[in-house]
Parts: structure tokens; C-alpha cells; sequence
């Protein structure tokens, strides 16, 4: 790349510049994309597109997109006017890129108010972008305009943008110390908004919401940071927090849903064939119900110098101490008598639990769903697996987050100890790990850092705010 | 991207004729006026290279060449519809440098408008830039081929009579005489080989297109091969999509291929214990191309990775099902077990002329894999479980020592 010149130039310069330049082709589109890097002053770049106006009469589109670029980088308002101005005489319509920048840096300046009639024009061509809103939603809450931002907000969740945390934040932050209980609804409507979809805030977001509780006035809340213990009971408020049970009819649609989307699928012998899942039905039917189901290679492999069956031997003894009815999946291979499954072994675990061996190509996974829904909302599975391929094949997200919900809840996972047989087991969450109130109190669970990876990794630590 | 000036005539060159022949309205394209504007502002401008510099002199031009013009553009004031629309924002992307086809037809415009989502609509576009890219440049290939050709001609006319004497010729419908010969007898004698075509319903319009080109592919290897398949097109439904993209292909040629179409199961045509299903899913193992089978090979590409669909067909029908031995023979690099029909078909002509693995597995594509496994497998599992366990041996025991390490000076810091 080229570094651009601190001074504006003459044309014969630029020309000089151009005729040195590799491929002078493109040498003002190279140039002006420097220019953005180095955050160049505007009026370098206006001295070559005076140079280029002059020997083509004419400047490309791309060229004038990019001296936006830089001028919205650098806040220059009425350049970005000008530029507006003359691309709305020079093309009939513009494209995203040049709407994205314009309403990046109208709604930074004074001029705010264009911004909002720029997005009514993108709204004409194609469906803004959700930063659009937020450029337009942080600008009206910045100017105190805080109907015409929720407005905004609505506006973008009826046409299923997803809104970013930022933007939930601003709103947490211009709101706070204000008594206004249309406001407080709205804040209200976000924070359920958080615990439909299975948000969690980050850890600044967390203090603006704080703040705004402790703000309002003659409210008398007061936030305070914990973590929850096992039992699901909150130490600063003692509140006892929801349980992760699904209702009658939740459970009952997730049921129905798991055996239409994830067994039976587009194509049910893709994961077992009819007279398998018949058979396995049967035999269920006829034993239940079960305490716990454990996917039995899964628990086999956990430690990997140890023989299968003995890992599975292990597993099974330790769950049986404690609970009633265990049921375990495997394949047939595991009958077989190798070096990795003993027959005896396998003979003597067979007397502690009701055992199922699916054909070597079938999966599992389904089956082990199957029972523990079959069983009752007290059954609980064992497995390391996250699931996340059969939670994947339900179709709609509503079913996904209540198929997450119940996999909090239901799910053991496993940790090989470093020293000893023993083997410990996570014990499945009893609380549900969500965004929660009673009326009086609100409990938050939020992410210490900004991005946690992975959908799976619940947060430990809470923000807990009750009424005084 | 060309400078503003090799652009504008570019730009005029092609979109102009395109307007007219769409009988579009030209002031559609304000830039065809800027053309004839800019030749008028480089006299103006050209006596005067040395006064002070006017940063803001652009913007005066730019809004100079505008208001000649507001008299054409403010009559303009039409309702578009939704295509002539989507046709100009595609027109803008292009300007702001997007990968987007110069020219596009109306039918691909509106598949353009049907993308479900922004990013479905941005890969269309770029594919469809890709393939007039591609075309493009075949034909400058083309044409430079003929211009070569008309000149060597020109050169030496007389050259090319004495050599027509002294060689024999065969002539490509010679060939093809010969080839079909051939393929004619296979009709009658050879081996057959299946291609299941009932994955219509899993695949997108575009999946389906590949699919047909490949199965296209493949049985032009079939009829060039010295000892072709018998191939059938079983579950081919007459007017089914596939059945319209095999006629596009072949057009009149299809009544006369020499491959046995027809629209019922292969259950149906052969008896259920000679079928073998080739599936990439198969927990079976090929070991030994077999003569007296046939083999079924699903006409399925798969873009998407679903796995297990062409296992649960031949799971269905309680059909044998094999996979090619590639673990076996080829150290696997990257990339998906599954290939493509012309390579599938390649192989198995490979093997059933010669019965060689590794002749036959030359057909993978070469990125799949980084080399053939010379020594059995079983041995190099074995070294590699040696070194593994030697590797995390140590490791172990390195965890161990720095565990005790740590607790040691717990203790003495208490």
C-alpha cells in the first residue's frame, strides 16, 4: 500500500504520484483506502478528488463512498451533507454501504434528525440493518428523545433484527434516575426480553442495569453481586430461585417435538430404522420409569487408559448407590466379548440396571433423549455430550431454548477425578439459570467477560436487587 | 477497479445497448451523460493547471454536470417495480465495487429477489459474477485461439496439403462410432451400474445442477472407457426436475444415449442380494471390486453435509452398503469422504478393469489427501499408538511431579 501525502497537492502531483504507483488502474481507490487507514486530513483527500473531477469530470461511486468513510471517521458534518447532496442528484438510489456510512455519522452530530429520515429512506429499498438502528436509537437517547428510541426499538424487534446488548445498555443508561413508569415498563419489557431468549448480560452491562435500579426514584432498590449456591437459594436475599422444571405443557411439547424432529426427522432410518424404535418403545414401556439413563459409551470413554467396560462398571456402581432405577443405552459391539468389553464385567453390571443394545449404526443419542423424556420430569441422563447436533434439528428457536432449559436441568456430566477410581459427577443444575423475578426482586446471571464462547457454559455469578 | 475515466466507458459501452434492448428509459443511467460532459470540462480545464488549489472545485463539478440535467431527471418520477428496483441497486453495488454480474437476466433476478436472507443474496450474486467472470475470459481465450489459428493459416497454406498425404486420419465420428460400439455392447453384456436418482427432495436448485453436470461428466468417462458399465438411471421420473436438467444437457441426444433410463426402483430391475449401495456413511468396508454385483451409487451432491441420507435408502430397502476402502490407502488430509459422480465413476471403471486400489483411488482429488499409506495400516496404528502413549507417558508424569512440586510448597508456606 501507499502512504498518502500530509498536504494537499497540485494536480500535476497527483499525477506524478499516479504514473509512479504499479498499477495506476487503480491508484485513487488504493489511495483513498490509505487514506481511511491513516485517517488522513479530509483535505488531502478533497485535493485528489479535485484532481480527479477535473481530469474526468466525473468521480466514481466507490471514490465518493470512501471520502464518506473518511469524513464520518473524522465527524465532518457538513462534508457529509455535501457529499449526500450530491450523491442523491447523481443516482437515482444509493446502496447500503453509503446508507450504513451516512447514518454512522449523521446520527453522531447535531444533525441527528437526517439520520432518522435517511433510515425512513433505506426502509423504502431493503429492510436497515440492526446497527442502522442502533446509529439512529443512541443518537434519539442521547438527545433525551426517549419515545421516538423505544419507537425505534420496537420498530427493529417487529421486523426481527436482534437487538445488540449495546443498545439494550444505552437505554439502561439514558433512563437512569428517571420516574417515569411507561419508561420503567419498557426497561421492564427489555429485561423479560433477555430471559426469553436466553441472554446474559456482560459484566458492564450488568452495572447499568444495577445503576438504573438503584436510581429510580423512591424505589428503594438495592443490587448487590453473588454467586448462587447449589440448592438454588440466593445468600443475599435468601430467595429460593425458579426451578428448572418445565410445565405440563412444555414438557409435553418438547416430548412431541424430540421424537417428530430428532428421531423421526426427514428420514427416520437415518438414525435407527422403525422396528428398532418399535422394540426400544416396548421395552421401555414395559420398565418404567427411570431414575436416570446413562449413554453408556459416552461414560465409557472417560478415562482413556482404562478398559471401556470398567469405566462404565465404575459409572454405573457409583449411580446405582444413590438411585433407584438406571437404565443403560449401548450398541450391540459391546456384547461382543473384545479386549475392551468383557463379558463378565459386562454380565455383572447387567444385574444393577435394565440394559438396551441399539445396532451398531444407530444413534444412541436419540434414544437416550427418548427414554428420559418417556420417564417423567424427575429423569435425569448422563452423558458428556452437549447435544448440540439434536438440539440443531428442532426447527424453532422457542423449542430450542426450552430444549436448553431441560438439558440444564437434566443433565449429569461427568469429571474424570485426576487421582482414585473415583469418578465425580456434575450434579444437574436444580435453579434455572435465566433472568428471574418475583416483583420484589430480580435476579440477573451475567457473563464476567464479553463473549463467552459457548451456548453450553451457564454463568455462575449473579446480580441480585431486591426492594428495601 | 479502473480509474473513473476507463469505467465510465465501460460502463457506457455495456449497460447502453442493455437499457435500449430492455427498452429502459436512458436517463435511467445518469452515467451515460456524464460522458459526453466530461469532454467539454477537460478543455475548460486544461489551459489552467497552475493557479491556487480549490479543495471544494469537485463538488462544482459535480454539481455543474447536475444541473444541465435537473430538467430530464424531474420528469422522472415512474413507479418501478420490485425488479426494474432490485435491477438498480444491483447496478450500485456494482458501482460501489461489489462482486455483482454485469449484466443479469430477469429470471436470475428474480431468484436474486427470492434469497431468503442478505448473505443468500450476496453468495448469489457473487456466483453469478464468478460465472461471467469465467466466460468472460473463455471467450478472449477463443477468440485468441482463432486469431492464431487464421494467421497460421495464412502463413502456411501449403504446408497443410502435403501433410493431409503422407498421415492416416481418424475422424472424431469415427471415434464416436467406435465409442458407442462399445457402449452398445456393454448395453448387452456389461456389468451394470446404477445411479439412484430419487434425491430430488434433498437438494437445492443449484445442488441438483451440479449433481446432473457431474452425472454428465461421468458418463462421458463411461462411453471413452475401454469396458464401460451398463449404467441405469433408476427412480428417474419423467418431468421431474431432473429429468428437465438432463434434457437441457443433452438435448436431442438424450433419445439416443445409450444408458437405460427408467423410473423404476433398482429393487425392482435386479435381484435385491446382487445390490451393493456405495455410501460414504457405510460402516462396511470395499475390500474387492465385485463383477457379479451391482453397485448403486447415490446421484446426490450435498452441500449442506447431511449425513447418513444415502445409508438410510439402502438401510430402507435392506440392501448391502460398502464404502471405498479410503482410509486404507490414503493418509486423509482434509475435506469431505463423499466424492464427486465423475470421480466415483472413474474409480470403479479403474477398478474393474485392473482391480488396483491405489491405480483406482488416483481419481480423489489430490487436496483430500497428502500421500498413500504404503505399510498396512494396522502397523502405523500401532507406532502411532506407541508414540502417543510414550508423548502422554511423559506428560503425565510431568504433571505429576510439578503437582507435587506445588503441594510441597503449600505445605511450607503454611
Amino acid at each position: 500500500s501507499v502512504q498518502p501525502p500530509e498536504k494537499p497537492l497540485q494536480a500535476e502531483e497527483w499525477n506524478r504520484l499516479k504514473k509512479s504507483f504499479e498499477s495506476p488502474a487503480v491508484f485513487e481507490e488504493v489511495m483513498f483506502n490509505s487514506m481511511v487507514r491513516y485517517n488522513s486530513p479530509v483535505d488531502v483527500a478533497k485535493s485528489l478528488l479535485t484532481h480527479v473531477a477535473k481530469s474526468n469530470g466525473d468521480i466514481a461511486y466507490n471514490l465518493l463512498v470512501k471520502y464518506l468513510a473518511l469524513c464520518v471517521q473524522q465527524g465532518q458534518t457538513s462534508e457529509i451533507r455535501d457529499v449526500y447532496n450530491i450523491m442523491k442528484m447523481r443516482f437515482k438510489i444509493l446502496e447500503s454501504g453509503a446508507y450504513n456510512l451516512l447514518i454512522r455519522g449523521l446520527s453522531n452530530s447535531d444533525q441527528w434528525r437526517m439520520a432518522l429520515t435517511l433510515l425512513e429512506e433505506v426502509k423504502k429499498i431493503m429492510i436497515p440493518s440492526r446497527t442502522n438502528y442502533e446509529s439512529c436509537i443512541k443518537a434519539a437517547t442521547r438527545h433525551q428523545e426517549m419515545k421516538l428510541a423505544f419507537e425505534l426499538y420496537h420498530e427493529m424487534l417487529a421486523k426481527d433484527l436482534v437487538p445488540t446488548l449495546d443498545v439494550l445498555q444505552t437505554f439502561f443508561d439514558s433512563c437512569r434516575g428517571m420516574k417515569d413508569a411507561e419508561l420503567q415498563k419498557e426497561l421492564f419489557g427489555m429485561l423479560l426480553y433477555l430471559r426469553e431468549n436466553q441472554i446474559y448480560p456482560h459484566k458492564t452491562f450488568m452495572r447499568s442495569i444495577k445503576l438504573w435500579f438503584e436510581s429510580i426514584p423512591g424505589g428503594n432498590w438495592r443490587g448487590h453481586l453473588t454467586n448462587i449456591k447449589d440448592s438454588g437459594q440466593c445468600p443475599v436475599c435468601n430467595h429460593q430461585l425458579e426451578d428448572s422444571d418445565l410445565t405440563e405443557e412444555e414438557y409435553d411439547n418438547l416430548r412431541e417435538r424430540i421424537i417428530r424432529d430428532v428421531i423421526h426427522g426427514t428420514d427416520m432410518f437415518r438414525k435407527t430404522t422403525p422396528e428398532e424404535f418399535e422394540a426400544f418403545q416396548t421395552f421401555v414401556e414395559n420398565r418404567l420409569p427411570f431414575d436416570i439413563v446413562i449413554d453408556g459409551l459416552n461414560v465409557s470413554h472417560i478415562k482413556p487408559r482404562k478398559m471401556q467396560c470398567e469405566n462404565l462398571f465404575d459409572a454405573v456402581s457409583c449411580l446405582a448407590k444413590e438411585n433407584g432405577r438406571l437404565l443403560v443405552l449401548g450398541r450391540k459391539h459391546m456384547l461382543s466379548n473384545s479386549s475392551n468389553w468383557k463379558r463378565e464385567i459386562m454380565k455383572q453390571m447387567q444385574s444393577k440396571a435394565d440394559f438396551f443394545f441399539a445396532e451398531n449404526i444407530s444413534e444412541d443419542d436419540a434414544f437416550l433423549l427418548y427414554a428420559t423424556l418417556q420417564s417423567g420430569k424427575h429423569c435425569r441422563f448422563v452423558t458428556r455430550d452437549f447435544l448440540r447436533d439434536h438440539k440443531a434439528c428442532l426447527s424453532d428457536s422457542p423449542t430450542r431454548h426450552l430444549f436448553r432449559k431441560w438439558q440444564r436441568g437434566h443433565q449429569i456430566v461427568f469429571l474424570p477425578s485426576v487421582e482414585g477410581k473415583q469418578i465425580n459427577f456434575l450434579p444437574a443444575l436444580r435453579y434455572d439459570c435465566v433472568v428471574q423475578t418475583t416483583g420484589d426482586t430480580w435476579h440477573i446471571p451475567y457473563k464476567d467477560i464479553f463473549e463467552e464462547k459457548y451456548s453450553y457454559q451457564v454463568p455462575r455469578k449473579w446480580l441480585c436487587i431486591q426492594k428495601k | 477497479m479502473q480509474s473513473a475515466n476507463t469505467f465510465l466507458r465501460k460502463i457506457a459501452s455495456s449497460v447502453l445497448p442493455f437499457a435500449a434492448q430492455h427498452g429502459m428509459r436512458k436517463d435511467l443511467f445518469p452515467l451515460s451523460r456524464a460522458l459526453s460532459l466530461s469532454l467539454c470540462l477537460k478543455q475548460d480545464n486544461s489551459c489552467s493547471p497552475s493557479e491556487k488549489l480549490d479543495l471544494d472545485a469537485w463538488k462544482k463539478v459535480m454539481k455543474a454536470g447536475l444541473q444541465e440535467e435537473v430538467s430530464e431527471t424531474v420528469s422522472d418520477s415512474e413507479e418501478f417495480s420490485s425488479l426494474a428496483q432490485a435491477r438498480e441497486i444491483l447496478a450500485m453495488w456494482r458501482l460501489a465495487g461489489r462482486s455483482v454480474p454485469e449484466n443479469i437476466t430477469d429470471e436470475q433476478l428474480k431468484a436474486f429477489t427470492e434469497c431468503p436472507s442478505k448473505s443468500a443474496k450476496r453468495k448469489y450474486l457473487k456466483f453469478l459474477y464468478l460465472k461471467e467472470l469465467r466466460k468472460k475470459k473463455d471467450k478472449i481465450k477463443l477468440d485468441e485461439k482463432r486469431q492464431r489459428r487464421l494467421e497460421s493459416q495464412k502463413e502456411a497454406p501449403t504446408a497443410d496439403e502435403t501433410r493431409r498425404d503422407s498421415f492416416m486420419y481418424v475422424q472424431a465420428s469415427a471415434m464416436d462410432r467406435a465409442y458407442n460400439w462399445r457402449v452398445a455392447q456393454a448395453m448387452v453384456f456389461g456389468q451394470p451400474l446404477v445411479f439412484d436418482m430419487s434425491y430430488e427432495e434433498e437438494m437445492s436448485p443449484r445442488e441438483l445442477t451440479n449433481a446432473v453436470t457431474q452425472l454428465v461428466y461421468g458418463e462421458g468417462c463411461n462411453r471413452r472407457a475401454a469396458d464401460p458399465f451398463h449404467i441405469h438411471l433408476c427412480n428417474l421420473r419423467e418431468g421431474s426436475l431432473y429429468h428437465r436438467e438432463l434434457l437441457k444437457h443433452y438435448r436431442e441426444a438424450w433419445g439416443k444415449l445409450l444408458v437405460t433410463a427408467t423410473e423404476r426402483c433398482y429393487t425392482e430391475v435386479f435381484p435385491k442380494h446382487q445390490l451393493i449401495y456405495l455410501t460414504a456413511d457405510s460402516p462396511r468396508v470395499m475390500k474387492t471390486f465385485d463383477h457379479n454385483k451391482i453397485y448403486i451409487v447415490g446421484s446426490m451432491v450435498d452441500k449442506s453435509i447431511k449425513t447418513g441420507v444415502s445409508l438410510a435408502r439402502a438401510k430402507r430397502l435392506g440392501l448391502e452398503t460398502a464404502a471405498l476402502p479410503l482410509e486404507k490407502y490414503l493418509l486423509w488430509n482434509s475435506g469431505a469422504k463423499n466424492l464427486t459422480l465423475d470421480q466415483m465413476m472413474q474409480i470403479l471403471l479403474t477398478l474393474k478393469d485392473t482391480g488396483d486400489w491405489k491405480k483406482a483411488l488416483e481419481f480423489v482429488p489430490k487436496r483430500k489427501y497428502s500421500s498413500f499409506i504404503s505399510k498396512p495400516v494396522h502397523e502405523l496404528q500401532k507406532t502411532l499408538n506407541l508414540i502417543n502413549t510414550l508423548k502422554l507417558g511423559k506428560r503425565q508424569e510431568e504433571v505429576r511431579k510439578q503437582h507435587a512440586k506445588n503441594y510441597s510448597k503449600k505445605l511450607i508456606q503454611k
